[in-house]
Order: C-alpha cells, then sequence, then structure tokens
C-alpha cells in the first residue's frame, strides 16, 4: 500500500489474545485509535481473536492487507501468524497505559489468568513489574468461577458487592478452596452481596503486596476486565488509598499497546527502506523498470 | 524485547565427564550388598566421606531423586508414593525416593511400569540425616524408617539455623562459632554411631584423604565459576548445575579432581578464545531457588533464546564446598561444619540478602529470576522480600515463577515463558533509558 504524508492511510494493528478474550485495535499513522474489538469464546480462543481482529477491521472498513504490520500480545501471541513480532503483555499494558495518560506511573491490571502491576517510566517503558507467580487466585478466571458459585452474571458482581456494608473475610486466594469456602459461607447464611464485598476486599488484599514489591506511585491506571468492575475498584482504591483512573475500554489496553508497538517498528522500518531508497537514488541514476515496486512496502508481516 | 527465534546454550563438553563418575557411583552402589558393602541413605547435605572412609555405600536421597528424574523415571515412583499417601504437596525429591524404596520393599505393582533406576535402590542398613533448613527432610527419613518396618539404625545430625544473632555474620561471630562447635560435637557422635552399624574403628587416614579431595574439588569448581564472572561468560548456571553431582553426592568419588579439573580448563580455554556461554550475550541473570532437574536443557535454552546468561545462583554459588579453605585435611570436621553451616538453605534473612547482593555484583547481573519449588518452600521463603530489597538496594529487577525440583507437573510452560519475556523486555527498557 502507499502511504499519505498524513499518515491517515497507514495502519497497524495490535492484537491481544488473552486467557479469556480476543482483542484487537487498529491505530492510524497519527497513532489515533481507529477501531477496537473484545470477544470472548473460551480459554486463549484463536476463533475469538480471528472474529475482533474481522471486527475491528470491519469498523475500520479495511481488510488485512491495509495493515502495514501487527504485533501480538497476551497467551496466545505466540499463535498469531500474521503478527511480525510478539510482546508480553506487561510491555503492551505499560504502553498502551501511557499512551491514555502520560503521567501515569503505576499500572495494575488483573486479567483472566494473570494479575500484575507495572511500574512505567514516562516514555511508557516498564520500569519494574510484579506478576502473581502462577495460580489464577486474584484474577478473572477467580473472578467467574466464584460468580458461577454464586449464581450472579460476572457483569453484576461489582455493583452488588457495593450494596454490602458487612466485613465477610475470604481467607484462601486458591480459586479451588475459595469456591469451597464460598460454598460454606452460603451455607452459613450470609448473603451474595456480602460474599462478593469479601471477594474484592480479598483480591485488593493481594494485589496490595504485589503494589508493594514494585512500590506505588500515583496516578494509578487499572486496565484488563478486571477494571469494568467497580465492586472490586472501590475495594482495591480503599485498600491502596489511591484514587484509580479507569479508562474508557479497559479491556483493550494491551491491544492498543501492541498497536502503538506496531506503529513503533512499521515506521522504523518504513524510514529505513526510505533511506536505502535516498542512498541508492544518490549512488545510480534512476532507471526505468516497470516492476519495479520499490514505492511499496511491502512490510514483513511473517 | 524478546526474540522471536530458538537458539541453543552453548554447553560446556567437559560436562559430560560426570555422567561417567554418576555410572560408575551408580554400579558400585546397586552391587554393594552383592560385594559385601553395607548401605547408608542420607538426605541433606554432602557427607558421603563419612561413609567412604568406612568402605559403606552410600544413597543421597535428593541427588537419587534428580537422577531418576534427569532419566524421566520419575512419574511411577511419585505416582506410587501418592497412591500410599504421601501428598503430592510433599517434596518431589522425597515422593520420588519414597516410591523408588517401597519397589524395593513393597514390590512393583501390576499397573505401574517404574524404569530401571527407580527400581533398583539397594534397602539401607542405616539412615543418616544432615538436613539444614529444612523440617521435611527429618520426617521424610522417618518415614523411609517406618517403610522398612523401624528397624534400620537412624542417626540424625541437626544443622542450626546461622541466623545472624548480635551481629554474626557470615562465617564470624559468637553465634557462628557456636554453631560449628555443635555440628562438630555430633559429627564425632556420627562417627561413633557408623563404626558401630560398619563394626570396625573409623578410618581416619582414608577420611583425611577424602576431604583432601573434597578440598581440591571444591577449589577448582569455584575458580572456575568465578572465571565467570568475565563478560560474556564462558558458561552457565546451567553448566554448573550440572557440576553439582561431583560435589554433593559424588564427593571425593575417584576421578572428581580430574573431571573438575577438565571443567576449569575449558572454561579457561573458553575464556581465552572468546567463546561464550551464549552466543551473543545481552542479559546476566541470576537464578534464585532450587534447580529444577527434569527442565536443564529446556531452560538453558530458553535463556540462551533470549541472549540471556543466566551467570550464577544461590543454589550454586552458596553451597557444596564453596568454602573449600576452610577444610584443614588434618582436621577436617571443622571445615565440614563451617561449609555445612554456611550453606545457601541455612542463612538467615541478613545474611542470605548480603551474601546475594555480593555475588549481583561480582557477576554483573541485571536481574533475577525467582523459582520458586511448589514442594520446596523453604527455599522460596524469602523470595518476595529478597525481590523488593535488591531492587531498592542495587536496581535490580526480577521476575518469579513456580516450578518444582523433579514433578514437572507444576510447570506451565507459557507461565514461565511470559514472565521470563517479560523480565527481558524490563531489562531492554531500563538498558533503552541509559
Amino acid at each position: 500500500m502507499t502511504s499519505k504524508s498524513d499518515g491517515s492511510s497507514f495502519y497497524t494493528m495490535g492484537v491481544d489474545s488473552g486467557s479469556l478474550t480476543g482483542k484487537a485495535v487498529i491505530i492510524d499513522g497519527n497513532r489515533r485509535i481507529v477501531s477496537h474489538s473484545v470477544k470472548q469464546l473460551g480459554f486463549v480462543s484463536q476463533k475469538a481473536v480471528m472474529m475482533a481482529i474481522d471486527e475491528a477491521l470491519e469498523k475500520a472498513g479495511l481488510v488485512l492487507d491495509d495493515i502495514a504490520y501487527t504485533v501480538s500480545t497476551g497467551y496466545g501471541r505466540k499463535r498469531l501468524e500474521i503478527a511480525g513480532k510478539n510482546l508480553t503483555e506487561i510491555s503492551c499494558h505499560a504502553k498502551g497505559a501511557n499512551y491514555l495518560y502520560p503521567e501515569v506511573k503505576t499500572v495494575i491490571d488483573i486479567g483472566g489468568q494473570d494479575s500484575k502491576v507495572i511500574a512505567v517510566d514516562p516514555s511508557g517503558n516498564i520500569k519494574n513489574f510484579a506478576m502473581n507467580d502462577k495460580c489464577a487466585a486474584g484474577t478473572g478466571q477467580f473472578l467467574e468461577v466464584l460468580a458461577r458459585a454464586l449464581d450472579v452474571e460476572l457483569t453484576e458482581i461489582g455493583e452488588l458487592s457495593l450494596q454490602s456494608d458487612a466485613d465477610i473475610k475470604i481467607s484462601s486466594m486458591c480459586t479451588t478452596f475459595a469456591e469451597s469456602e464460598v460454598i460454606s459461607l452460603v451455607a452459613e447464611g450470609h448473603s451474595t452481596v456480602d460474599i462478593l464485598s469479601g471477594m474484592h476486599k480479598a483480591i485488593s488484599g493481594r494485589m496490595k503486596g504485589l503494589v508493594g514489591r514494585v512500590g506505588m506511585q500515583s496516578p494509578v491506571m487499572m486496565t484488563g476486565g478486571g477494571a469494568k468492575n467497580i465492586g472490586l475498584v472501590k475495594a482495591l482504591e480503599k485498600t491502596l488509598g489511591v484514587s484509580i483512573f479507569i479508562p474508557e475500554e479497559p479491556q483493550i489496553i494491551g491491544a492498543l499497546g501492541a498497536a502503538l508497538f506496531a506503529n513503533d517498528f512499521a515506521t522504523g522500518i518504513r524510514k529505513k527502506v526510505e533511506e536505502e531508497q535516498d542512498l541508492d537514488k544518490s549512488r545510480a541514476p534512476a532507471k526505468d523498470c516497470g516492476s519495479c515496486s520499490v514505492q511499496n512496502y511491502q512490510l514483513n508481516k511473517n | 524485547m524478546a526474540v522471536q527465534e530458538a537458539k541453543r546454550a552453548n554447553r560446556l563438553k567437559s560436562g559430560k565427564l560426570v555422567n561417567k563418575l554418576v555410572n560408575e557411583y551408580w554400579e558400585d552402589l546397586i552391587n554393594a550388598k552383592k560385594t559385601g558393602k553395607k548401605v547408608v541413605y542420607t538426605t541433606g547435605l554432602p557427607i558421603g566421606p563419612f561413609m567412604a572412609a568406612q568402605d559403606m555405600a552410600w544413597i543421597h536421597g535428593e541427588g537419587y531423586g534428580a537422577r531418576v528424574a534427569a532419566r524421566h523415571e520419575e512419574k511411577e515412583p511419585q505416582t506410587f508414593a501418592e497412591n500410599k499417601g504421601f501428598n503430592r504437596e510433599l517434596c518431589s525429591y522425597a515422593r520420588t525416593q519414597m516410591g523408588c524404596a517401597m519397589f524395593a520393599e513393597l514390590g512393583v505393582p501390576d499397573d505401574l511400569n517404574p524404569g530401571p533406576i527407580a527400581t533398583e535402590i539397594p534397602a539401607p542398613d542405616a539412615i543418616v540425616t544432615c538436613y539444614p533448613g529444612c523440617s521435611t527432610g527429618p520426617q521424610w527419613d522417618w518415614a523411609i524408617e517406618r517403610v522398612f518396618g523401624k528397624k534400620i539404625p537412624w542417626f540424625n545430625v541437626v544443622i542450626p539455623y546461622h541466623m545472624g544473632r548480635n551481629g554474626s555474620t557470615y562465617m564470624k561471630g559468637e553465634e557462628f562459632e557456636e554453631n560449628v562447635k555443635y555440628v562438630v560435637r555430633q559429627f564425632e557422635d556420627l562417627i561413633k554411631f557408623l563404626e558401630v552399624v560398619s563394626g570396625k574403628p573409623f578410618n581416619w587416614d582414608k577420611f583425611q584423604e577424602l576431604m583432601g579431595v573434597t578440598k581440591k574439588v571444591g577449589k577448582l569448581r569455584m575458580e572456575a565459576m568465578e572465571l565467570c564472572k568475565a563478560k560474556p561468560a564462558p558458561a552457565s548456571f546451567f553448566d554448573w548445575s550440572i557440576q553439582i553431582a561431583p560435589v554433593n553426592y559424588l564427593t571425593a568419588w575417584p576421578g572428581t579432581v580430574e573431571a573438575m579439573q577438565a571443567v576449569k580448563d575449558e572454561v579457561q580455554e573458553r575464556l581465552d578464545n572468546g567463546v561464550s556461554a551464549v552466543p551473543n550475550e545481552k542479559y546476566r541473570i541470576f537464578w534464585e531457588g532450587i534447580m529444577n532437574w527434569n527442565k536443564l536443557g529446556w531452560m538453558a535454552d530458553k535463556f540462551a533464546s533470549y541472549d540471556a546468561t543466566v551467570v550464577a545462583g544461590r543454589y550454586t554459588h552458596m553451597a557444596f564446598w564453596h568454602e573449600p579453605d576452610t577444610i584443614d585435611p588434618e582436621h577436617p570436621l571443622r571445615g565440614i561444619a563451617i561449609n555445612h553451616l554456611e550453606c545457601q538453605l541455612n542463612l538467615g534473612y541478613p545474611i542470605t540478602e548480603e551474601r546475594m547482593m555480593t555475588l549481583s555484583k561480582d557477576y554483573s547481573i541485571d536481574g533475577i529470576v525467582f523459582h520458586g519449588a511448589r514442594t520446596c518452600r523453604s527455599f522460596s521463603r524469602s523470595h518476595f522480600l529478597l525481590a523488593e530489597n535488591l531492587n531498592k538496594k542495587m536496581g535490580i529487577q526480577s521476575t518469579s515463577f513456580e516450578g518444582d525440583m523433579v514433578d514437572d507437573s507444576f510447570y506451565k510452560e507459557e507461565l514461565v515463558n511470559t514472565r521470563i519475556e517479560a523480565l527481558i523486555e524490563s531489562l531492554e527498557a531500563q538498558k533503552s533509558r541509559g
């Protein structure tokens, strides 16, 4: 494809193949978000990823060939063949958060399988980070399992938990044991809203430990599906003693960061190609070559 | 950022010499009863020379578990032990050896098909426990004793923590000196115990000779590892993990001096010729945590793919005759006690942190990988604190993941990949900031 000088027809894409959802973000050459999509089907679902990509392309009025470069992130990042590079969610969330809120210093991401805290520098690079060591305790999966056990829709648990003023303690953060503990609390007659509130407090306590390892600095942003849970956000704000900035669509921040990295790579490649062209032009007189595709930036998508 | 292509670690060729020694040791062990030798089960620290002096064979429980795992025969004994009530969350070394011991004592059940190494373990004539920093070890030997009907003589050497009380620091202070004396007294009693089990007076001449060998091997290993302070490092933590056997259960085994000399020579040769352990070393990593024996090659290649050399580790660099100069072969008990008391698992937090900071400085460490072994929490008890303090005091970033020593069911590959790649990306960002 050709590139307009204003950058509006130069597109890159970020794809976040997460443990529970697939996300895609397309940005233009001016690094403006053109479209995005979030799809949920199953664990690290390739189908969800492809659906998210298709929807993002459709919303932008583009086809895959219009995308100059793609970067993938998330657990399934290495399985996406159209990606030129893959990066971890840590780098991508830092980059995406910095783009939306350049002053941000700490990012808390509660995703499907992982929870992480990232200290971000002014350029959007990682300064330090901490993650849960392995198990899904305190993650989106943890909340999904417990919501199911309580027969509540995942999207409702945040608002419901805010109705509670009880102080229920859930001591186990292991998803399996916590499920047993919740069953025990239900059997003891505690209300659903009180148990949900207890769950959010338990997760906040665990996140405080991760935040402590990185060293919290304000402003703080929360990303990932967990940020859509207002009960969890409020519990975290109380536990950490700070206000937390929530972006309009917290689930796409990783994909947004990946799209920004894709733009960096593509711009770098484009610059290199242009420099090489300039060098070639200075070395030899231009020849008429009908099949030459020098002006078409065929960026490596593999 | 993390590279996409696979690269191979350039492992030391001389590392293979260890295999020959291990095979000789193993042949000697499985034939021990036939040649009239008594067999002693040991766990914890390397105390082989005590038994070797009395011409007795010994099985080191962890070394044995690691060998079974390295041959990928660990699943069957672990399953058998679990079926007999030894929970999956218990030390995987112990579960592996327990399963093997039960194969030997109870026979192999029809539904299991263990490999040859897992079924060759001879029954014990005595048990000697010598565990630092772990309460599971003595209970493991207690369970072994019960498997064999409580008829096995058992001696437990208690290695007290070196907490760092009243200003006592690494190899210094009143607490340290008291602990050394306490352990030496126990070694004197151990010698009396072994005289009874073997039915002959302790052979001090042979013991002193073996401790002379131990000192030489320990010194060669430490000198070879120190050559890796160079950038790029000529060998890696994964090479040093292979070299644990000659300073652990093969301590003072015939041929260990020559094998370790060959290793040191190869490292020196690489250094002279600019050959590195990782083809394009960009990052230098410290491995904090016990080794994962069935993932050695996998891990070595993984870090090589990221242009990262794991140059040092607490497991390799802070134990296994790591203070060879303290050993006086004429009067060896004090030197043995010092090496065992000041090993990686037995130090209080302030001393551990100080030792890690020293190693991180000496080996120019960029980042730390904390491997939390699921079934060895005694090793990972200070990980979060170490991560926080080494970052605060030295600006070293880290990542942590959960795995295990010899139970690979605790690994989830992509979870490990993400955490290591995130560290590499973070280090790259740090370098770009300057």
